[in-house]
């Protein structure tokens, strides 16, 4: 995580007086706290809305949360999910006697004191404090020769200073506290969810830290898999995260059913409806699933329709399943688009991976395919950029080169399917930033309804346009690659509307691009590293500050160009220069005019101090840098042995987790049986369609409280298998199998 | 419990090496090199091509002023310059018999264009991608008075306009040259040229028939003769200080042998005139006082010696003179300045409806001292292409919105709007005989667009990315089928034979309602009897309803079902890298990446032996 960030920092060592400087100028601008390019985005922003998205907080990262922050902000910003969640269940008077929301209970903490020691730290898991501190001890193992340690939040514009700025700066939000019974539910996942929404729409800041501690703990209380400070899966939480919210939506619509029936009043029947949704409640001339039974269902619910045609009998089979994201095989060089026809090309069953045919009995060969027959509101596409590899026994991470639009329509429905050409348009982007499955950082970049994309990177939000979007295609260097990606159902019309708005921002984005090709002088003051800033209306407080942003640009290395220009170029590409024919140089002196002359000269001589200053630079550099190599080789392994150390003692305990769940999960088991018993024949019935495909394919997760019965049974898989199940899971685990078998 | 993770390793090279991410430090030569095997080569209909070599063009190491440090971050959020994969321009001195004549018919069925008398010299009014060997070149450049080619029945772009009027030299032959010699110049522009030290040599020992082919890549620009056995000496190549050109285009009609007239456009938005034998260059729009966006393509307007159209990024088509010095272009005033000039009828065109264009500077006005000689702002997105039709009376432009607008450059009118599938157009072509313009772009899909009928006829599935460009195979096409290719991001050539009456209506058809491949160009009725219809017609949204009433310059989205789909003749995978060009020539087929690999596939019966050169 951030200590990915730390080795960014060492890459480029900086001068010694240049960072001295720095931190000089750093302690300045913390005595007037500088606006951050999202603060001078949202100077005048004008009114607030009402449905908070223009309120922007960054998530605290606990240690290695940050799949939980960069999904919880993707949910957060889908219009749809978030009014659902905020205005559900729906408020009866009963439970709020004056009709107005619940409160949130939140607790300001007080901003970070600057000095360590203040800090008292009250909370069981590691604090942001407490990592940081942990990844500067890290970080100083290695300190650049010569150099003075600076820590890595120290260095402004690494995201590690902004995350600490952030958290300084403030309000941190706590969500740390209990709040079940104001929704009239128990505490659970979707009540922590809730939780977190209401309390960034209540705040009566636009942006800040929020701290989603409560929720956390929640979700790992019921999710065993999670219960660990490891890397996880972001698009596993995701699916395990609304899975939860379901159940969790359908435990209270069916609490609330009982009171109804008990009390035989029909006030109630409003929250009923809200939490099974319309699609029941229109009666979908359907029959090919049991009803949804919700709004999540309702948002991110589609259906697939898998066709098996038997080779032998030529009798074809529907069977229909419903997804809540779709999991795509990648290939090199290829298309969101290209991926999603793969994943419905037609595939032979055959030899090991034979078809049941009832017709003719037995196993027989056939032809499947799956398209999609009902198209979800929300389309969550999952690249399946962790492969496991045999050779390696582990998940390798894929770096091939995928695109993804801006907008996308599905080529892969049924006939009848309904609205076959629906428009959906790319909201957010989850980004995976490292080299494997076990190890890295999430983020997330998010299109919100007034203000364009925002990168959210745990504590940090940062204001970005329309093209940093397409940074995680998979080809540029870095390891930062897309890995969820959020489509939300859009009309030609919004898109055209959008477009016209959008125009001048592009326009300016344009001449942007074209003054950073620019020759010196001209475009100085474009380098400033968010465009979006400039197009906003901002009147700078004072020119000070602006002359210290600017200074400070988010590439590391910018900022040092103007004073050491030549430490940080490598002589490399001078050498081959004066080798080669220099036929300019050479006619020029020929030339008569003096002042030309002289000033090739002045040019030649500065360019052949230049090289010389160079290649001394190089050498250094050079040193400096196996030095660095072999430092980074050593603590790597370090890492590595310290990393499997934990990852065992963690299977230990997850083993013993394990079987304490499975005893528990068996006796939540019965109490439900003996619940469904009790006759809400639709409810329970509706309970299993749900799980019928988006619960099955997480089977491999076993779940402490029983909601997962199936689950249950591979609870004591060996880890292995477990790992292997990870990248099948979604829809493409028929196809990912394939590999593994 | 709490484990830290190892700092992430940075590729060193192994991921993520960039498509022209990856900057060598050190200067590299050009390289040739004749792959072969079963994947270098395919098998269409009419024969096997055979992959005849492998130009890979260096990419030149960053500028000595740059800081070559790259910001390891990830997630900076610090402007990227534009650039563009490597693209050719084709010439060909000698003259050659058009591969590709079309009949009569053809030019009386489009109908857009008003009447159309019957060409006499198809041959001139043709062109073909490449521009090689279609038109009397040599004979149209001593014959022809500057300026006023008259391109079959289509008057020359600007005639009417007496400020326009050709300035009559009094020796044809010795054509203008640019001001500044390339070489010498001193320019904080252009960083380094360098000449190959034989170039007199071998330019008289070339083929007369040979090709030359002028590339980009990154911040470099060659000059390279296709002919030779050497080619990847270039005989020239130039260095710009920072800039990368990004499009670049040759004249057809000036050229000869000694004398060719070359234009690239710019990341800074730049644009540079420049005559290679003699070595002369201007520069044009300097500083960007013009537009300031990067010019994203380029080309001589058919059939003029001076005039060329370039696209900038933020939406701009403007007209040059490479001769005329540059004039200050003001959007906002320019009306203004226009009518205070005595142009009347400008104000009414200057104000832009909706879906029309706005005329920044029409090409009648009468302030004709300075460029540019007109301006036409098509909306605030991204041009990312555009092409003339073969009779030179129209212009076919798509952009990143996924727009493709067929203007009447001559009047300057917007005539049709149409819409991709879904994501940004990248390329456009127009059918040789000017039936149909073809699109391709982020969906995937290559589109054909009737002119005639102005309607989507077929879409063409078979890419596995995004399209990058489309041409027309003129020595395959005949009065009943078209040939094209492309190339796309997944570096894939697929081939595609397209006639009209092979169109096959989907299987799920939606009914006799939809008539045809026709669609009419009123759609609203038909629109909200269909649920099919991609607008979501019962959405509410009545207001745009009306307006595609009325509006028949614009044309709704058509529904996937209702549109023929059409596979490709073959698909190979021609590069390891996104593939970003392709051209026809009689011998061969040329494709190029972005990563700079210029691959020659030789038709089926061409002799592969370079040797024999």
């Amino acid at each position: 995580m951030a200590g990915f960030f730390n080795k960014i920092k060492g890459a480029s060592t900086p001068s010694t007086t240049q960072t001295t400087k720095e931190v000089v100028a750093k302690k300045k601008d913390e005595i007037a706290p500088e606006l951050t390019p999202l603060e001078k985005m949202l100077q005048n922003a004008g009114p607030l809305r009402e449905d908070a998205a223009d309120k922007f907080f960054g998530f605290e990262n606990f240690g290695n949360t940050c799949y939980c922050n960069s999904i919880v902000q993707a949910l957060f910003y889908s219009d749809l999910f978030r009014e659902n969640v905020i205005n559900y269940p729906s408020l009866s008077p009963s439970d709020t006697p004056n009709g107005s929301r619940p409160k949130v209970n939140v607790t300001l903490r007080p901003p970070m004191n600057p000095t360590p020691a203040a800090q008292p730290p009250t909370k069981k898991g590691i604090s942001t404090k407490e990592a940081m501190k942990q990844r500067q001890t890290l970080n100083n193992g290695q300190p650049a020769p010569g150099q003075p340690a600076v820590k890595p939040e120290d260095k402004p514009d690494t995201p590690e200073y902004k995350k600490k700025q952030a958290m300084l700066k403030g309000p941190i939000l706590e969500l740390a506290q209990e709040n079940g019974m104001a929704y009239g539910m128990d505490e659970c996942t979707f009540t922590g969810l809730k939780d977190i929404f209401l309390a960034v729409l209540q705040s009566s800041t636009r942006t800040g830290v929020l701290s989603p501690q409560r929720f956390l703990e929640i979700f790992k209380r019921d999710n065993e898999m999670f219960r660990n400070s490891m890397h996880q899966d972001a698009h596993e939480f995701y699916g395990l995260v609304l899975n939860d919210v379901i159940a969790n939506v359908e435990a209270n619509a069916r609490k609330i059913q009982e009171r109804l029936e008990i009390k035989g009043s029909s006030d109630l029947t409003q929250s009923v409806q809200n939490a099974l949704g319309s699609a029941m409640m229109n009666n979908l001339p359907t029959g090919y699933r049991t009803p949804g039974t919700g709004w999540v269902h309702d948002i991110f619910e589609g259906v697939l329709t898998s066709e098996t045609k038997c080779l032998t009998c030529e009798t074809a089979s529907q069977r229909d399943e419903t997804f809540l994201d779709l999991s795509i095989d990648l290939e090199e060089h290829s298309s969101v688009t290209s991926c999603l026809r793969k994943f419905s090309a037609e595939e032979m069953l055959c030899e090991r991976n034979k078809f049941h045919c009832d017709h003719c009995g037995g196993l027989q060969e056939a032809e499947k395919r799956m398209k999609v027959k009902r198209l979800p509101k929300v389309l969550t596409l999952h690249l399946k950029r962790f492969k496991y590899t045999e050779d390696y026994s582990r998940l390798q991470k894929l770096f091939h080169r995928v695109v993804y639009p801006y907008h996308l329509r599905m080529f892969n429905t049924t006939e009848d399917a309904e609205d076959p050409d629906r428009m959906y348009e790319l909201y957010a982007v989850v980004v995976h930033i490292g080299g494997n499955a076990y190890h890295g950082h999430y983020v997330s970049i998010i299109k919100t309804p007034d203000r364009g994309w925002v990168l959210f990177d745990d504590e940090m939000v940062e204001p970005v346009d329309k093209h940093f979007v397409r940074n995680f295609f998979g080809d540029k260097p870095g390891m930062a690659t897309a890995y969820v990606l959020f489509y939300q159902e859009t009309t030609f019309e919004k898109v055209r509307e959008e477009q016209e708005r959008e125009g001048m921002e592009e326009v300016k984005l344009a001449t942007q691009a074209a003054n950073v090709a620019q020759e010196d002088g001209v475009a100085k003051e474009e380098t400033t590293p968010l465009k979006r800033q400039v197009t906003q209306p901002v009147v700078m407080p004072e020119h000070e500050s602006l002359a210290s942003l600017a200074h400070a640009a988010t590439a590391p290395g910018l900022a040092h160009v103007p004073t050491s220009p030549i430490v940080e170029m490598p002589a490399v590409n001078e050498a081959p220069f004066a080798s080669l024919p220099r036929t300019s140089t050479t006619r020029v002196e020929t030339r008569s005019k003096d002042d030309l002359k002289k000033e090739k000269r002045e040019r030649e001589a500065a360019e052949k101090a230049a090289e010389k200053a160079a290649k001394q630079a190089e050498k250094e550099q050079e040193k400096l840098r196996e030095k660095q190599l072999k430092e980074d080789e050593k603590k790597r392994r370090e890492d590595h042995i310290k990393a499997m150390q934990a990852r065992r003692n963690e299977q230990d305990e997850l083993q013993k987790a394990l079987e304490a769940s499975k005893k528990s999960a068996a006796q939540e088991e019965a109490i439900r049986k003996k619940e469904d018993g009790e006759g809400f024949g639709f409810l329970s019935r509706s309970k299993r369609g749900s799980k019928s495909m988006s619960k099955r394919s997480f089977s491999f997760f076993k779940d402490k409280n029983g909601a997962l019965p199936d689950g249950a049974m591979n609870g004591d898989a060996p880890e292995k298998d477990k790992k292997a199940g990870r990248i099948s899971m979604g829809l493409g685990r028929k196809k990912s199998t394939s590999f593994l078998s | 419990m709490f484990v830290l993770p190892p700092p992430p390793r940075y590729p060193a090279g192994a991921y993520g090496i960039g498509l022209g991410g990856v900057v060598p430090l050190i200067e590299t030569n050009n390289t040739l090199s004749n792959p072969s095997g079963p994947e270098y080569q395919f098998l269409v209909g009419e024969g096997t091509y055979v992959l005849k070599e492998d130009l890979h063009l260096a990419t030149p190491p960053p500028h000595p002023s740059e800081a070559p440090v790259v910001n390891p971050n990830p997630l900076a959020t610090d402007p990227k310059p534009a650039t563009a994969g490597t693209k050719m321009s084709i010439l060909s001195l000698e003259t050659r018999p058009a591969p590709f004549f079309y009949k009569g018919p053809s030019a009386t069925t489009l109908s857009l264009g008003g009447t159309t008398s019957i060409q006499e010299h198809p041959s001139e009014r043709y062109s073909t991608e490449g521009g090689m060997s279609s038109e009397d070149g040599r004979a149209a450049s001593s014959e022809v008075p500057t300026g006023s080619v008259t391109m079959g029945s289509a008057p020359a772009f600007g005639e009417g306009n007496s400020l326009l009027a050709p300035t009559v030299s009094k020796d044809i032959n010795k054509k203008k040259k640019p001001k500044n010699n390339v070489t010498k110049s001193n320019s904080s522009f252009i960083s380094r040229v360098i000449v190959n030290d034989n170039l007199t040599r071998k330019l008289t020992d070339r083929p007369s028939d040979g090709l030359f082919a002028f590339a980009n890549i990154n911040r470099a620009f060659q000059w390279l003769d296709m002919s030779s056995p050497t080619k990847q000496d270039y005989l020239t190549k130039i260095l710009f200080t920072k800039a990368h050109c990004l499009c670049h285009d040759v004249n057809m009609v000036t050229k000869s042998v000694s004398h060719i007239d070359v234009i690239m456009g710019f990341s800074t938005g730049e644009i540079i005139w420049w005559e290679p034998i003699s070595q002369r260059y201007t520069r044009l729009n300097k500083n960007g006082i013009i537009n300031n966006t990067p010019v994203s393509e380029i080309r001589w307007i058919p059939g003029s010696e001076n005039l060329f159209l370039a696209a900038h990024m933020d939406g701009l088509l403007v007209v040059y003179d490479k001769e005329k010095e540059d004039g200050h272009l003001n959007p906002e005033e320019e009306g203004l300045n226009a009518s205070g000039s005595g142009s009347e009828g400008e104000l009414s065109n200057g104000s832009a409806n909706g879906n029309g264009i706005r005329i920044n500077k029409s090409v009648h006005s009468k302030n004709q001292k300075t460029n540019p000689v007109a301006a036409w702002k098509l909306s605030n997105q991204r041009i990312n292409a555009f092409a003339f039709s073969p009779d030179n009376r129209h212009l076919a432009v798509v952009s990143e919105d996924g727009t493709l607008r067929v203007i009447d450059y001559l009047k300057e009118e917007l005539l049709d709007l149409y819409y991709a599938y879904y994501g940004g157009l990248s390329c456009v072509c127009w059918t040789p005989d000017g039936k149909y313009v073809l699109t391709g772009g982020q969906d995937d899909l290559i589109s054909i667009w009737s002119m005639a009928d102005s309607a989507l006829v077929a879409r063409c599935q078979g890419h596995r990315s995004w399209v990058s460009h489309l041409a027309f195979d003129p020595w395959r096409c005949d009065d009943r089928n078209y040939r094209f290719g492309s190339v796309g991001e997944d570096g894939r050539l697929c081939l595609w034979d397209f006639s009209v009456g092979m169109l096959h209506r989907p299987k799920t058809a939606v009914p006799a309602r939809h008539r045809g491949s026709v669609s009419s160009r009123i759609t609203a009725p038909h629109r909200t009897d269909t649920n099919t219809s991609v607008n979501s017609g019962g959405k509410g949204s009545s207001g745009l309803e009306d307006e595609w009433e009325e509006n028949v310059i614009a044309h709704p989205v058509q529904p996937r079902a209702v549109i023929p789909m059409l596979p490709p003749v073959l698909t190979h995978v021609v590069d390891t890298h996104p593939a970003c060009w392709l051209a026809f020539t009689e011998d061969a087929v040329i494709t190029s990446c972005k990563s700079g690999h210029v691959r020659t596939w030789n038709r089926p019966g061409v002799q592969t032996a370079t040797a024999t050169q």
